[in-house]
């Protein structure tokens, strides 16, 4: 084995800081010689160890701020109300009756509001992503983008074998059944994955991005609003499950309504006076 | 690790310190030095494992070389954090030594 083979263990970013060295080191060792089975381990498993080093890096800098226990929470949650929805959907078919069809509908314009706060927040910063990528940018991001998006994929594949189960099985044959659960919990996990990496993608992008001071007031009230409605829409999910499951549901959707209620009060306000506050120091700066 | 399975002090950080405290050297130049006056001999990859670290900690620094063999230097830092290890170490050293009577500090 040639030694600059060995340097395929290492990462990137090590290999183009330290390979060459390396390499001239591993040849000054072996001298003409090849290098033998030990050198070989050595060099691999330190490789190894400094994957190991930058992943735990890259996750303490980059992940801890959405994976503290304030966030990380909702995300499971979330994605575990993703899991589930397959089976109620076929559970409890489109709604026919009249609070049936008004909680449903709600949630779907919850669902699409939120969406629709995420999307302006991000097309205010559609100009400077446009700059970002036009100066060559895309390759800064892009393992991020491919990790997010090889999540989701996964997490669609899963939701998707979870739809083909309900569709095809009664609610009693699932409960029976030894592979639902663990599929189940494997897609809600995959979508809290899939969540993260992709807001781990943008909150990356976003710190490379040349944002007006103005843009970046906008995004962080549609953060703060987007983050609100993400309850609300929770709260909407139990009155829907409440009118077509078990009434019970409904103390959850209250007590979520009140905890999206605080939350917004705490959340809103504090991010419109970040936004001022940039934009006041901002114009001082001029 | 010594005959009598006591660990001897080999932790490579402080043996790369110790080898860069008289000044810079490559990494062959290490690896020899630290042979010498250790007896440890280490491999490319605990080597440049532990040089990554003492770089990204700012105890070490790399010198500018046109060479693939980039000599490194100590750091002020770095000078004090081995100054601090090998007290440290000394005071043990003489605490067991004075005990045993084999060096009445």
């Amino acid at each position: 084995m040639r030694p600059a083979r060995l340097l395929r263990w290492y990462p990137r970013a090590w290999r183009d800081q330290f390979g060459e060295e390396l390499l001239a080191l591993i040849q000054d060792t072996v001298d003409e010689g090849r290098p033998t089975w030990r050198l070989r381990l050595g060099v691999a498993w330190g490789g190894l160890r400094e994957r190991a080093h930058q992943a735990r890096r890259a996750a303490r800098t980059v992940v801890k701020p959405l994976t503290g226990p304030e966030q990380l929470g909702p995300v499971i949650m979330a994605g575990l109300v993703f899991a589930i929805l397959p089976e109620n959907l076929m559970i409890s078919p489109l709604p026919a009756r009249g609070w049936q069809v008004a909680a449903f509908d709600t949630l779907l314009a919850a669902v699409a509001l939120t969406g629709a706060v995420v999307v302006a927040g991000g097309l205010a910063a559609l100009p400077a992503l446009v700059r970002f990528l036009r100066g060559g940018g895309w390759p800064k991001i892009r393992r991020r983008v491919a990790w997010a998006a090889g999540a989701s994929a996964a997490a669609a594949g899963g939701l998707a074998g979870l739809a083909l189960a309900a569709g095809s099985h009664t609610s009693a044959q699932l409960d029976d059944s030894w592979g639902y659960l663990p599929g189940f919990l494997a897609t809600g996990l995959a979508t809290a994955v899939a969540i993260v990496l992709w807001a781990t993608a943008a909150a990356a992008t976003a710190r490379r991005l040349t944002r007006a001071p103005r843009v970046r007031a906008v995004q962080f009230v549609s953060g703060a609003v987007a983050g609100t409605l993400v309850l609300v829409v929770l709260a909407t999910l139990d009155f829907w499950w409440s009118v077509t499951q078990t009434p019970a549901w409904l103390v959850g959707g209250l007590v979520m309504l009140a905890v999206a209620s605080l939350d917004a009060r705490r959340r809103i306000p504090r991010a419109i006076r970040r936004g001022r506050r940039l934009r006041a120091a901002a114009g001082g700066r001029r | 690790m010594a005959p009598s399975g006591l660990r001897r002090p080999n932790d490579p950080p402080l043996l790369i310190l110790v080898s860069l405290a008289d000044g810079p050297k490559h990494g062959h130049a290490l690896a020899k030095d630290i042979e010498d006056f250790a007896g440890v001999r280490l491999g490319p990859g605990a080597l440049y494992g532990a040089i990554t670290r003492l770089v990204e900690r700012g105890l070490i620094e790399p010198l500018g070389s046109d060479d693939r063999r980039r000599p490194y230097r100590i750091t002020p830092p770095g000078s004090a954090a081995l100054a601090e290890a090998l007290a440290d170490m000394r005071r043990v050293t003489r605490a067991g030594l004075a005990r045993l009577g084999l060096d009445p500090a």
